[in-house]
């Protein structure tokens, strides 16, 4: 079922029709609906809407004290898992770090640009760029490259004067400062686990616990995300990482192995 | 999905905005003010791709700030808006901006004005405007409820009325709205409407 | 003959770059321009030239606002000024835009002094002076200098000034930058009030030398 618009649209909305589905100026307006007797074709649609960000699980938050950021490390090539050991958390400099979703190059190229940008900054006016000036710095980067195919999500997070500081950027120049990020095909998985479980006043402990819960059921349910939970902490004194655990590992851990009686025990044949 | 709107009552003018910031089927942010001050008695409410949005009323703040630098006074609310529209012109027929604008604005002799500026590029000078999946809603609800020289409870009555109609009608319904007002005294938030209170945390407002 | 001093990017035999300086000595030859920093504000203050009986004195300004929270004041050329302080005053703007933050005092004097390409008097300075009889003015200061606030910076900035320029409100352009009010111009009749004020202090010191040797 589909609800054409077009004739009182004067605006092209951004959820339109088929393989168009970044909604390009170009494409008709129209207004997509759920539609029960093709739900699992919607449901398909709209796991593919997300696909600028795939393959990926990375989130990062704010709290009492800092940021805490956390990814999978699963590198896939449609079916083909390619690794279980990418770095998705990139270190731009001791006091910020930039997380990674979408094209692996990309990602990884624009964030030592950025990170040279940064360092020149530095240099140039003798104190640590700001959070939001590094974010900006990306964003009007990605602006300017916008349309030519590049493909990155990413969450700057850092600490600067002013404190804990959380940026999500995107290659479609979007820019926004929040509390709360989740980026990749595994993010509603993550945000159902980050949301319910948020708090401000949390110790880094608590919150540690939080991000590698998320991405390790992040993990469970998609497909394109797995390999090893990684959780980085930036405070007052920069970033640290806290842990990196095989979510293989931590579905046991989470999920203990407990011996269940046997129904039915195999009678032994009664000897001559 | 996105939902702007504006009217003029008596010796002020009013815009609103959602304030949801989306990603195909995520809602990756609930607090987004899309709703940006000019100047000390100027506000201008867009919505569109949120690259553009943003990169485009950041252009033109700026541009709006220099000219009071280079010439001691502050640009009228009808050439800020025609300025506005201008950018626009000439941006459509190279890398055009989709962005939609609403610009209120209040000076001393003209008193409240309220611009409706499209992305591309149409101006026009209104009482009450709206862009958006809102529109329907809220254009139908002013058009039967609006009368000039409304005072500032009248219009929140109205404002509130066609939040809650949106909220009622529109399968994508944002849940937030941001208020903001400009009179003689300038420019300023007046409220939020919020359905859904994203946690809060000091450091980032 | 040659002429070393028709390019600025040829030099004379023994080194010097005319053209440049040329402009120095339009600079000296130019109104004097003070400046002092106090604990809570900074003082600017310019030697106005007479204007003309019909023309606004306000309409010539020698000392502006590149932004909010930093203002400049100028000795030299008003025209080559003029580009400057336009050129000045969108990077601000761009800094703004690029950084989301106010950009510094540093960093703006260091973007002039590129375009000037030269960047000699960077540095935070106390208080210094440019423009004609400047090295008398940065005398008077080395000598006079105190870490003031308020009413007292301005005081020192203008005794500064008066140390080179006629006294009177007419003669003289002061601006005030506080942290919570911005830039703010002196109004003719406020100078004139300081400038009464310093006047009579002068007077009384003068007195107070001739007195005692009476006395003994």
């Amino acid at each position: 079922m589909k609800l054409d618009t077009s004739g009182l649209e004067s605006f092209p909305s951004l959820i339109s029709h088929g393989s168009n589905v970044t909604g390009e100026i170009s494409a008709p307006p129209s207004f997509e609906l759920p539609n029960s007797n093709d739900f699992d074709g919607f449901l398909k649609e709209a796991i593919q809407m997300v696909k600028p960000a795939k393959g990926t699980t990375t989130l990062a938050f704010i709290f009492k004290e800092g940021v805490m950021v956390a990814a999978d490390s699963r590198a896939s090539m449609g079916g083909y898992i390619s690794s279980q050991s990418v770095k998705k958390i990139i270190e731009i400099n001791p006091y910020m770090l930039g997380t990674m979703a979408g094209g692996a190059a990309d990602c990884q190229f624009w964030h030592r640009n950025l990170g040279i940008k940064c360092r020149l900054h530095e240099l140039a006016n003798k104190r640590r760029i700001s959070v939001t000036g590094a974010s900006k710095l990306l964003a009007n980067i990605l602006y300017s490259y916008r349309g030519m195919g590049l493909s990155v999500g990413t969450m700057i997070a850092g600490w600067d004067e002013t404190g804990p500081g959380l940026y999500y950027v995107d290659s479609e120049g979007g820019r926004l400062k929040g509390t709360r990020f989740s980026v990749g095909s595994g993010s509603p998985y993550a945000y159902g686990v980050l949301d319910s479980g948020y708090k401000y006043d949390m110790s880094v402990e608590e919150a540690s616990e939080l991000a590698r819960r998320a991405i390790y059921h992040a993990t469970f349910r998609d497909g394109a995300s797995g390999g090893v939970a990684s959780v980085y902490y930036v405070g007052p004194t920069g970033w640290k990482k806290l842990s990196g655990d095989d979510v293989g590992e931590l579905h046991y851990h989470y999920n203990p192995v407990t011996p269940s009686t046997v129904e039915q025990e195999m009678v032994e044949a009664a000897g001559p | 999905m996105e939902c702007v709107f504006g009217l003029v009552g008596n010796d002020f003018a009013i815009v609103v905005a959602d304030s949801s910031a989306v990603h195909s089927i995520l809602v990756h942010k609930s607090n987004e003010d899309k709703i940006m001050f000019l100047d000390s008695h100027k506000l201008i409410a867009a919505s569109g791709e949120p690259g553009d949005r943003v990169q485009f009323t950041e252009y033109v703040q700026k541009n709006v700030a220099l000219y009071q630098f280079r010439n001691g006074i502050p640009l009228t609310t009808a050439a800020a808006a025609n300025f506005t529209r201008g950018e626009l012109a000439t941006a459509l027929r190279k890398n055009p901006y989709s962005v939609n604008i609403l610009l209120a604005g209040y000076d001393k002799e003209i008193g409240p004005s309220l611009y409706y500026i499209d992305y591309i590029a149409t101006l026009h000078k209104l009482e009450k405007g709206a862009f958006g999946y809102g529109s329907y809603f809220s254009l139908s609800m002013m058009d039967r409820h609006f009368h000039s020289g409304m005072s500032v409870e009248e219009a929140i009555d109205l404002v509130d009325k066609c939040i809650n109609e949106i909220r009622l009608r529109l399968v994508v319904a944002p849940p937030n709205f941001v208020i903001k007002i400009v009179d003689k005294d300038g420019a300023r938030e007046y409220a939020w409407r919020e359905s859904v209170k994203d946690t809060p945390a000091p450091s980032a407002e | 003959m040659a002429r070393y001093d028709r390019a600025i990017t040829v030099f004379s035999p023994d080194g010097h770059l005319f053209q440049v300086e040329y402009a120095l000595e339009a600079v000296r030859k130019g109104n004097a321009a003070v400046g002092v920093r106090g604990t809570d504000n900074v003082v600017l203050g310019v030697e106005k030239k007479s204007t003309a009986k019909l023309q606004d004195s306000r309409s010539v300004r020698k000392i502006v606002n590149l932004d909010d929270h930093i203002a400049l004041a100028c000795a030299g050329l008003k025209a080559d000024a003029r580009v400057l302080i336009n050129r000045a005053r969108v990077e601000c703007q761009s800094h703004r835009l690029t950084v989301e933050d106010p950009c510094t005092v540093e960093y703006i004097t260091r973007h002039i002094a590129g375009l000037q390409q030269k960047y000699t008097q960077s540095g935070a300075w106390k208080a210094n002076a440019t423009g004609r009889n400047s090295n008398s003015i940065r005398e008077f200061l080395e000598k006079n200098f105190k870490e003031t606030s308020g009413q007292e910076t301005v005081k020192l900035a203008i005794r500064a000034l008066l140390e080179v320029v006629e006294s009177g409100g007419k003669n003289i352009e002061v601006a005030v930058m506080t942290k919570q009010h911005g830039l703010r111009q002196l109004e003719e009749a406020e100078i004139d009030a300081i400038v009464a004020e310093i006047e009579a202090e002068k007077a009384a010191a003068e007195a107070a030398k001739k007195a005692p040797p009476k006395d003994t």
